[in-house]
C-alpha cells in the first residue's frame, strides 16, 4: 500500500520535471547569462532530487545492487537540463544535478534505514509512516517550486 | 548542566538573523544582485545548519518531524533575504536553503561531541557575518 501510493508520488514527480523541461526547450531563445545560471541551479538542484529520492524509496526496498541508478538519473538530469541552455550552463548542471541525486540517495537510504545514522529505530510501522510523510512533503516542495519556476517566466 | 548553553545560543542566533535582516533591509539600495545572491544563500544555509544540528541533539527520537521543520526554516529564512532584492535571488535562497536544511539532521545525528562542533559552527557563523558586513560597507 505504502509502495503504491510512492510509486504513484514519483510519476506524478517525473510528469512534473517533464513539464518545465518542455517549457525551457520551448523558450530557450529568451534566456540571458544570469537567469540561465539561476534556473539551471534551481531546476537541475530540486528536480533531481525529488526523482532521486523516490526512485532510491522504491527500487531498492527491490534489488539491493540498484543503489546506483538514482546517483545516474540525477546527473543526467542535470545534464539535460543544463544542455538546453547555452553551452557553460552544462557544468551547472551536472555539478547541481549530482548533487541533488546524492542528497536523496541518502535522505531514502537514512529513512529505510535510521540505525545508519545511530538514530533509534522503534518499530517497521513507523518507518513506513515516515516514508509516507516525507513523500507527501517533497512531492508538495516539488510542486510549489515547478509553479515558481513556470511563474517565473512571466516577470 | 548543557542546556543553558543551548537556549543562549539559539536566543542569540535568532536576535542576530532578526537584527541582519534589518541592516539589511535599510541598506538594500546599495547592495546589487551578485552579492544579494550570496547573502540569501549563506544566510539561508546558516539558519538551516544551526537550526537542524541543534534540535537534532535535543529531540533524537523525532527525525522526520526535524527534517521537515529545518528544511522549512532554511528555506524560508532563505526567501527571506532573497525577496528583498529579486525573484531569481528569492529562488535561489529558497532552494540552497531547503537543500542544507534536508541535509542537517543527518549531519547531526552521526556526531560524537556536539558542543564543541556547535561552538565551531557558531564561530563560522560570526566570521560569514563578519565578512558580509565588510563587503556591504565596500560595496
Amino acid at each position: 500500500m505504502v509502495l503504491l501510493f510512492i510509486i504513484i508520488c514519483c510519476v506524478w514527480n517525473i510528469i512534473g520535471v517533464h513539464l518545465v523541461y518542455r517549457l525551457f526547450k520551448k523558450k530557450h531563445m529568451l534566456f540571458d547569462d544570469r537567469f540561465t545560471m539561476t534556473m539551471c541551479m534551481t531546476a537541475a538542484m530540486i528536480h533531481s532530487f525529488s526523482v532521486a529520492l523516490h526512485l532510491e524509496l522504491v527500487v531498492a526496498s527491490l534489488n539491493k545492487f540498484l543503489f546506483l541508478c538514482p546517483i545516474l538519473i540525477g546527473i543526467w538530469i542535470g545534464w539535460k537540463f543544463g544542455s538546453i541552455l547555452k553551452n557553460p550552463a552544462r557544468l551547472t548542471g551536472i555539478y547541481n544535478g549530482s548533487i541533488g541525486g546524492l542528497m536523496g540517495t541518502m535522505l531514502g537510504a537514512v529513512i529505510q534505514n535510521p540505525s545508519l545514522c545511530s538514530i533509534p529505530v522503534v518499530s517497521d510501522g513507523v518507518i513506513a509512516l515516515n516514508m509516507y510523510i516525507l513523500s507527501i512533503f517533497f512531492t508538495i516542495v516539488h510542486f510549489k517550486i515547478a509553479v515558481f519556476i513556470r511563474y517565473s517566466f512571466t516577470i | 548542566m548543557t542546556a543553558f548553553p543551548i537556549s543562549l545560543f539559539v536566543y542569540m542566533d535568532i536576535c542576530m538573523c532578526i537584527g541582519f535582516y534589518i541592516y539589511v533591509f535599510r541598506k538594500k539600495k546599495l547592495i546589487g544582485f551578485q552579492l544579494g545572491m550570496n547573502i540569501s544563500n549563506v544566510m539561508g544555509g546558516m539558519t538551516a545548519l544551526l537550526s537542524g544540528i541543534v534540535l537534532i541533539w535535543q529531540f533524537p527520537f523525532h527525525f522526520t518531524a526535524i527534517t521537515i521543520l529545518s528544511a522549512l526554516t532554511g528555506a524560508l529564512t532563505g526567501a527571506l533575504f532573497g525577496l528583498l532584492f529579486d525573484y531569481q535571488t528569492f529562488i535561489t535562497g529558497l532552494t540552497n536553503g531547503l537543500m542544507i536544511g534536508i541535509m542537517s539532521p543527518m549531519l547531526g545525528a552521526v556526531l560524537e561531541v556536539p558542543f564543541l562542533f556547535l561552538l565551531f559552527l557558531h564561530g563560522l557563523f560570526f566570521a560569514t557575518l563578519v565578512t558580509i558586513l565588510i563587503s556591504i560597507q565596500r560595496s
